[in-house]
């Protein structure tokens, strides 16, 4: 095979290595996946440290910035007599807007030089809604002025803080989901492809009976019997625990399928005939050998969430606003005038798309590395 | 523009010797699809189609010619009404273009007593239904005394009815004269007629719709077997529809007296709806020919609205206001007027303001009940509200700040209610606060309740009814939270907020668009209580219904308002009218109940430049109901 | 062996249905307030007076008052029948409404299908077999992107640029003259040009999923030692990989084709919605939020049973397919 290049075993310490050690040694190579890692890993600190990356609060609206355009950073700025120096600025903008079309128009504002800079102070916050602070992580070096990287929504919000903001609850959704769908999967599809009999034929009554509910009639029903008095917060959880009650059904049926198959493999049977007790065959023997598999599923799973938060959020039955997700905002740009007049809007959506990428990149770096033939086969 | 809304009792009064027949010497031509089936012996004579006394119309800019097809958009469920829109309301009477007086339509002329009692209708001589049988009283006497006075199915009672409880009554002079009278002056009566609610005494045929029912057929029963209805009456709705349902542009064999006849129904999964003239339409214009001059009307239907602005633009629609309306979408239909081929027309509102904040004052809470009745409180948040701000980023830079109040150009223009505590004045807010008992701070800064609790409340709104509405009230949120008033926005399904806010009473707070408070034929319910609109005081509203059975009793000054409003819905001479509203207008400025942000803002349709005869101008009023009195009829291609 | 085996999956059908059925009319009824909440509201916006008393005869007369069982009841023994019940909101009887409708739904879910496959499989076994190749990464990215971007988002972009760079409406399922012509050739071909773009958008989000798992299955047996003994017994790479290794690939794949399609039924509710296509999803929709049960609970319910008749394929075909899969 053609990317075979290192053999893990000719490493040094490649005897005392554990099979997880093993799994990184060949995880490392595949580069794509560690850019996956990385950006994922980033996505989470985001995500963790949402405040302190957000250059504003993403609820701030600036009536005189509406629809404003992205801005493009200068890092040099040019005096009269033709001398430069290092200032990193974006030029400032002048809001104008025709009395009967309503259409608002950009212009440079030549006098108007806006320095930004790395951690500066901007308007305080509280991290976490504990922590006070006033340190950001990007900003205007006066917190009075406002810098766009990528431009502002209808009511004159930075695109960029409503972005991050929407970083925190949409990655999350797709990790606690994913979780508990995978505790789910596991358990009743390994239940039932191991033991077989009525446990599996209950487990199987189960999975179907969910899978022969149409989805969106789920999501309606469930979204909509929930109270709507409840704080954001409640709603968030429950949203989360609706989507995974969606995705448990797909992990069981296919650890079940390959339970069945596993069950009549050699080793199995061998690991039975040892005296093994039925927990160390499960969880010692076979289910690190469906690992790579459980990976590769779970790896299209967390995309899988972030997509159908959206997708509840553009039923208008998902997480509402004033909550911030990817959902709501791509829902907030789902109309023609933003494709026409303000495609910098549809951000939310490049976010999605590279969290998406980044997230079936690294499973499939995982996925590569977990499975103990691809090595022997090199 | 002047006077957009004008006493329309005092023209109606002076209408008696309305209409004499014009048409009298004319001569009258028809399309010429129709001609040629009167030449294959297929349908009567023009002439005998249309009666002795069509009506003529003198159109906007001309008499136009024949021909073509006009598209517009409907949406998949509950735009029934977008029908009834672009097709017309005919019912006994009508606005006028201009929305300043009430004109016949159906009915030839109209008298009222001068005690505002007794109405008396002279129909059309000679007038035929859209299949050709005759159109007489005894239509008009089915519908009201065997529908809508023996209440036999109508969900949706018309509120005209009656006058004060008792109901009226309905009488048949000759064939083509009917009287309807109430037991107390009903001076309302006639705008009430003319708003889409007010067709019932014209909706049905008898000839078709009495098959339906079972004290007219014996054998309705093999019939709903037939139809795999539930019942007659789901049987009756299936055939004949209501006023207020999709089902009346279900069933193409309904019988009319529409401009046109549906040809493609609008049923559950129809993708498009198509009327056809209707061949014996009895109006005529100035040169003798039958209406309308347009033999289609094509509806797509679009699920997502989107896909509606995308039709627009792409030239695919004719004439539009619905949908497409609001400020947010002009930018992007400005730039396409050229690709689109269309230009706009201007759409005022009949006055008033685009959003009303109504705290609760019956609240369940006793706590922010007393607090929500003070009056400094509601003047705190009113001036604590930046409305500058609010303007220019919701609404787009358009509106001038205003409370709920008719504007300049109103005749019932009053200026304390629409113009008091609109100043942004933070410190006067704070003062206020700091004044009536909420001194105290949370660690948060919000404000504390006199009981130490922390006052927080949530305003109910729709987002999808005015889009703009959560935007405004989020830029409120966070101006009240300046001034320690920690406000939640609460977005609800429709049917939520109406059971929340119209219904149970579980509401904090809730916001309501005030544009049509002020049009004639609608219920000023942000000055009196009497409606499920007014928000600000729910039980107080039953209690009006339901004469003092239900509900609670309300103060002794809703109570005064209540007595007045009353009076001025039985009041027929005008100025007597506009005296009573501004006594109330009075009251309720003192009182200061409810507060608002701008004016209604300007809408704007759009009409293809060749289509000819459109309004430049026109109210954009559900009661009126927009674009029908500019006689969409009468709409034509240039060419 | 296999039909006893059939014969007791069919059997289990039956009860299994009105299991779901049971299911499916609480989903509807779960949401607080009825038809006449909705209703209601309808008349209340446009301004129309809502009497209490009122609604509550036609609560009466549609049975809405009665406890939820009896209501249960009514409903499943008119389904057995064949009678669907009314639709509240259009007043006509639901069968009306219905089948044209899923007939659509199911012409667009297997032009989905079929595209899908006719996508997935050669790509997955090239990523594979060619692992960490240009080729791989090229269709690896092409098809996470696709996953990546919100069908609504895609369905709207594509409708906005077809309209003002092409000047043509995607929208929909027929051109305005066929609309409401009977089936022809000429008809057909404008259903074939209209499927395009939801059968594209719909198939770029299913096709990554595919692609992964047929390459992830793959190689998993690509590396067994059964692979490496036939091919040290000399075959051919291109048979070798045909004989047993994707058709074993194929076993999880098999188990989800018998869901996968009414599964794509209801995931083209979105897409139908923002096309304003006319398949089952839109007025599923529509009648899910006014609470129109019985037209809501007709679609849940053939959706129901496509699915049963779907996972009973899939059951069937498994153990056909994979030798190891033993039933007694």
């Amino acid at each position: 095979m053609t990317a075979a290049v290192l053999d893990p075993r000719a490493h040094p310490s490649a005897d005392q290595a554990s099979q997880w050690r093993l799994m990184w040694w060949a995880f490392r190579r595949h580069k794509l996946a560690m850019t996956g890692l990385v950006i994922v890993a980033l996505l989470y600190l985001v995500a963790l440290l949402a405040e302190f990356f957000a250059p504003y609060d993403p609820d701030a609206a600036v009536a005189r910035h509406v629809y404003h355009p992205p801005q493009a950073v200068h890092f040099f700025d040019t005096a009269a007599d033709g001398s430069w120096a290092f200032r990193p600025h974006v030029q400032g903008m002048r809001l104008s807007r025709d009395r009967f079309t309503l259409q608002t128009t950009y212009a440079p504002d030549p006098g108007q030089k806006i320095d930004v800079g790395f951690f500066v102070k901007g308007t305080p916050y509280k991290l976490w809604g504990v922590i006070e602070m006033e340190r950001r992580f990007f900003g205007t070096v006066d917190p009075t002025q406002r810098a766009y990287l990528i431009g502002a929504d209808r009511l004159g919000r930075d695109m960029l803080s409503r972005v991050v903001a929407g970083t925190r609850i949409s990655m999350s959704i797709g990790l606690v989901g994913v979780g508990m769908s995978l505790v789910l999967g596991i358990i009743l599809g390994g239940l039932s492809g191991y033991y077989g009999g009525w446990i599996d034929a209950t487990v199987q009554r189960i999975v179907e009976f969910k899978l022969a509910m149409p989805t969106i009639p789920i999501w309606l029903g469930l979204s909509a019997a929930l109270p709507m008095d409840w704080p954001p917060m409640a709603r968030y959880f429950a949203i989360t625990v609706i989507l995974s009650l969606i995705g448990w059904t797909e992990l069981a049926r296919v650890v079940r399928g390959r339970f069945l198959s596993l069950r009549t493999e050699d080793f199995v049977t061998a690991a039975r005939l040892d005296g093994c007790s039925e927990r160390r065959t499960i969880f010692r023997h076979m289910l690190p050998s469906m690992v790579s598999h459980i990976i590769a599923s779970v790896s299209l799973a967390i995309p899988g969430m972030i997509l159908a938060e959206t997708s509840l959020s553009f039923l208008g039955l998902g997480l509402l606003p004033p909550t911030i997700s990817w959902g709501v905002l791509l829902k907030e740009a789902q109309n023609v005038r933003s494709i026409a007049q303000a495609p910098w809007l549809f951000a939310p959506g490049a976010a999605v798309c590279l969290a998406v990428l980044a997230l079936n990149f690294l499973g499939d770096g995982l996925r590569d590395a977990s499975d103990p033939y691809a090595q022997e086969g090199r | 523009m002047k006077m957009r809304v004008a006493s329309h009792l005092a023209i109606a009064l002076a209408l008696g010797a309305f209409a004499l027949p014009a048409s009298a010497q004319m001569t009258f031509k028809e399309a010429p699809a129709l001609a040629t089936q009167v030449r294959e012996n297929r349908l009567p004579a023009v002439a005998e189609r249309i009666g002795q006394e069509p009506e003529v119309v003198t159109p906007r800019e001309g008499v136009g010619r024949y021909g073509g097809q006009l598209r517009f958009g409907l949406r998949g469920s509950s735009d029934h009404n977008n029908i009834l829109r672009m097709v017309g309301n005919m019912g006994l009477v009508r606005w006028d273009p201009e929305y300043t007086k009430v004109i016949p339509n159906v009915a030839k002329s109209f008298e009222v007593s001068p005690d505002g009692k007794v109405f008396t209708f002279h129909l059309r001589r000679g007038m035929k239904w859209s299949d050709g049988k005759p159109f007489t009283a005894d239509d008009v006497m089915f519908n009201m005394q065997d529908i809508v006075l023996a209440g036999a199915l109508s969900p949706t009672p018309p509120r005209y009815q009656s006058a004060d409880g008792t109901p009226m009554t309905v009488e048949k002079l000759d064939d083509v004269t009917v009287r309807m009278s109430f037991s107390t002056p009903y001076g309302d009566f006639l705008a009430e007629l003319a708003s889409p609610l007010g067709q019932h005494p014209v909706l049905y045929a008898r000839h078709y719709c009495s098959q339906f029912m079972p004290k007219f057929n014996p054998n309705v029963q093999a019939l709903v077997t037939e139809a795999r209805a539930t019942d007659w009456q789901n049987l009756y709705m299936q055939r004949c529809g209501d006023i207020e349902i999709p089902a009346r542009w279900g069933n193409v064999a309904r019988p009319t007296l529409d401009p046109w006849i549906a040809r493609e129904a609008y049923v559950g999964g129809a993708t498009r709806v198509v009327m056809e003239r209707n061949p014996y339409f009895w109006q005529v214009d100035t040169a003798g020919n039958q209406l309308p001059y347009v033999d289609q009307l094509v509806a797509p239907i679009a699920q997502d609205v989107e896909s509606l602005i995308l039709d627009a633009i792409g030239g695919r629609i004719d004439f539009q206001l619905r949908h497409l309306d609001a400020p947010a979408n002009r930018p992007v239909l400005a730039q396409n007027r050229q690709r689109g081929g269309y230009d706009f027309f201007k759409a005022p509102t009949p006055g008033g303001t685009n959003m009303v904040i109504n705290l609760n004052l019956t609240h369940k809470n006793p706590e922010l009940r007393e607090l929500f009745n003070k009056k400094d409180f509601r003047v705190a948040l009113s001036v604590g509200m930046d409305r500058k701000e609010i303007i220019d980023t919701a609404l787009l830079g358009e509106g001038v700040p205003w409370q709920n109040g008719p504007h300049e150009d109103h005749p019932n223009f009053h200026k304390r209610i629409a113009t008091q505590f609109l100043e942004f004045d933070a410190k006067k807010a704070n003062e206020l606060l700091d004044k009536i008992g909420l001194d105290k701070r949370g660690s948060d800064g919000m404000r504390l309740l006199p009981s130490g609790r922390p006052l927080k409340f949530r305003i109910d709104v729709i987002p999808t009814v005015q889009p703009e509405h959560v935007d405004m009230l989020q830029l409120i949120e966070r101006q009240w939270a300046r001034i320690g008033i920690d406000m939640d926005v609460n977005a609800l399904e429709r049917t939520f907020f109406y059971e929340r806010t119209s219904n149970s009473n579980d509401h904090d707070a809730a916001v309501w668009g005030g544009q049509s408070n002020w049009a004639p034929g609608d219920i000023p319910q942000q000055i009196v209580p009497v409606h499920h609109d007014s928000r600000w005081g729910i039980p107080w509203s039953f209690w009006y219904k339901s004469g003092g059975k239900q509900g609670e009793e309300p103060p002794a000054s809703v109570k005064e308002r209540m007595k007045l409003y009353d009076e001025a819905r039985a009041t027929v001479d005008p100025d007597k009218r506009r005296a009573i509203l501004h006594k109330m207008a009075d009251i309720a400025a003192d009182e200061f109940e409810v507060f608002s942000v701008s004016q209604g803002l300007p809408t704007y349709g759009i009409s293809k430049t060749n289509l000819k005869n459109t309004p430049k101008e026109i109210v954009n009023s559900w009661y009126f109901p927009t674009p029908a009195p500019a006689l969409v009829q009468t709409f034509f291609w240039a060419n | 062996m296999l039909l006893a085996y059939v014969v007791r999956r069919l059997f289990w059908s039956i009860p299994f249905f009105f299991a779901v059925s049971l299911v499916a009319f609480a989903l509807i009824e779960a949401p607080p307030g009825d038809y006449m909440t909705t209703f209601a509201a309808t008349l209340a916006q446009s301004g129309d007076i809502v009497d209490q008393e009122r609604l509550d005869a036609l609560r009466e007369r549609y049975g809405l008052d009665q406890p939820f069982v009896v209501q249960y009841w009514k409903w499943i023994s008119g389904v057995v029948r064949g009678d669907f019940g009314i639709s509240f909101e259009w007043q006509q009887p639901v069968s009306d409404l219905i089948w044209e409708r899923m007939a659509l739904s199911v012409i667009l879910a297997a032009a989905t299908l079929l595209f899908t496959w006719a996508i997935a499989f050669p790509i997955g076994i090239y990523s594979a077999v060619r692992k960490y190749s240009i080729g791989d990464y090229f269709f690896s990215a092409l098809g996470f992107i696709g996953l990546s971007l919100p069908n609504f988002l895609l369905g709207l972009v594509l409708m906005y640029i077809a309209v003002v760079h092409f000047g043509s409406d995607v929208s929909g399922l027929f051109s305005a003259e066929y609309q409401q012509a009977p089936w022809s050739w000429g008809k057909v071909v404008d259903l074939g040009q209209h499927l395009l773009i939801p059968v594209v958008i719909l198939g770029t989000s299913a096709t990554a999923s595919l692609i992964r798992i047929m390459r992830a299955n793959l190689l998993d047996e690509l590396y067994k030692p059964y692979v490496t003994t036939a091919r040290a017994k000399g075959l051919s790479e291109w048979r070798l990989l045909v004989k047993y290794p994707v058709r074993l690939a194929l076993n999880p794949f098999v188990s989800t084709i018998g869901w996968a399609f009414p599964q794509l039924v209801s995931g083209s509710v979105i897409i139908s919605y923002v096309l304003s296509l006319p398949t089952a999803g839109p007025l599923l929709l529509q009648a899910l939020l006014a609470q129109d049960m019985f037209l809501a609970g007709a679609f849940i319910l053939l959706l129901c049973a496509l699915s049963i008749i779907g996972m009973l394929v899939s059951d069937i075909l498994l153990a056909v397919i994979d030798p190891r899969i033993r039933y007694r």
